[in-house]
């Protein structure tokens, strides 16, 4: 994807992505207190700052899993910033509250605003693709469900009583239907792809 | 919905088609747009789905609320426990205070990390050619400044060698970078390089920086007898006992 250098701080990204509770924690205890921070001081309590804050771990973990994550960049500068633009994101939702930037006319770093951008790109999509299944009939949502969650298409038909062939094209259906709606949104549209 | 569309799709992911209509299908993906961007839609809400419901994915979710929520909570204890003295209470802060001084007093009969910790020269640019940075950190390292050497290995783009690693790690053991520093020095114990004992020994002295003299006496006993800090370990673990 890139020929950009692996940054050592790429043992952070494996480390969620191997749900290590050690490097979690160190994550918790090195950069968090840096972001708490910063939503304290611009309108926001320490609930909403845990909840930006596990948000954003799990996005990076997402993508880390769906297509791999190449980080290119000291995790501290890339962590903070996805964190400080969805806290802004919020704020902005919520507009009746009085906000007070700071540090806004810091320089970022080139391959930290690259990184930050992917995630946030890969975090549009993937919200895309949520949204669009919610929006499935029961069935389908059933049925893709089953297929990722079980082991083989064998013992999805058994659980649901159904033959095997009609598991199989049931799946690729739903997930046809799935394709579709995302392709039609306006919302697909726009995305970087 | 052209159901045969995606009915192919599964097929062809699953490689369930014959070489021929495989041949013939990549040729219809080529010339058709359309087509091209409902296949790569496809593919994406396949590894969407695959990530959504993987087992893995809720475990890491479960796991991250359970860490999130502790340090979460240990803010709100800290918050709570600024109270204001009453006389008594500072009869009471005089005795702890005491005991804390005997305390320290009697951590003087505890190891040191520093009297144990006698880390070799490094000597790795030599033989890895080119980076900068690994120069300014084996320098830094040479010269005890292992806040610096800190700072340029992290610059560092490949630190896939034990060496590095091992040289690394006592650095960031120096900082109190306890964490970061196990993680390298666990990798390299569970290879085959020549660095395996130095990084169980390290280990052992990492924790005894941190007062942890129980994790600290299980390393020094995985120390094999033919280890060059073997002498050394078996009289750090007389003085612990």
């Amino acid at each position: 994807m890139d020929e950009k250098k692996l940054h050592p701080d790429q043992l952070y990204i494996e480390g969620l992505l191997q749900n290590n509770s050690a490097i979690i924690n160190t994550i918790y205890k090195k950069f968090v207190p840096k972001v708490k921070n910063y939503i304290r001081t611009n309108s926001g309590d320490d609930d909403e700052a845990q909840d930006v804050i596990q948000e954003v771990l799990i996005t990076i973990y997402n993508q880390a899993k769906t297509n791999g994550l190449q980080l290119t960049c000291p995790f501290d500068a890339y962590f903070f910033l996805l964190c400080k633009r969805r806290w802004l994101n919020e704020l902005k939702k919520s507009s009746n509250k009085e906000v007070t930037l700071q540090d806004e006319n810091v320089s970022i770093e080139e391959s930290v605003q690259e990184m930050t951008f992917q995630t946030e790109v890969f975090d549009d999509k993937q919200s895309l693709f949520d949204e669009m299944f919610q929006k499935l009939g029961e069935k389908c949502q059933e049925v893709l469900k089953l297929s990722f969650v079980t082991k083989t298409m064998e013992e999805v038909a058994e659980k649901l009583n159904v033959t095997y062939g009609y598991v199989r094209k049931k799946k690729s259906l739903c997930t046809g239907q799935l394709t579709e709606m995302i392709q039609q949104s306006t919302r697909y549209k726009s995305l970087k792809y | 919905m052209n159901e045969e569309l995606y009915i192919t799709f599964e097929n062809y992911f699953n490689n369930e088609m014959s070489q021929e209509e495989q041949l013939e299908f990549e040729n219809q993906l080529q010339n058709d747009a359309d087509i091209q961007q409902k296949f790569e839609i496809y593919k994406d809400a396949n590894k969407f789905l695959e990530t959504k419901f993987s087992s893995e994915t809720e475990a890491f979710k479960q796991n991250l609320e359970a860490i999130s929520n502790e340090h979460f909570a240990e803010k709100v204890e800290k918050k709570t426990k600024v109270i204001a003295f009453k006389p008594w209470q500072y009869a009471v802060a005089a005795s702890v205070a005491i005991l804390v001084g005997s305390w320290f007093y009697m951590q003087n009969n505890i190891p040191h990390y520093g009297d144990y910790s006698t880390p070799e020269t490094a000597m790795f640019v030599e033989r890895s050619v080119g980076d900068a940075n690994l120069k300014e950190a084996q320098n830094a390292f040479n010269a005890k400044d292992y806040k610096k050497a800190v700072a340029s290995f992290e610059k560092v783009t490949d630190l896939k060698n034990p060496e590095l690693q091992y040289f690394y790690a006592i650095s960031l053991i120096e900082t109190n970078n306890y964490a970061k520093a196990e993680i390298l020095l666990n990798n390299i114990k569970s290879g085959t390089s020549v660095y395996k004992d130095k990084a169980t020994w390290y280990l052992a002295l990492s924790n005894l920086k941190q007062k942890k003299l129980e994790e600290c006496k299980t390393y020094l006993k995985q120390l094999p007898a033919d280890a060059e800090d073997y002498d050394k370990a078996q009289e750090l673990l007389k003085k612990l006992d």
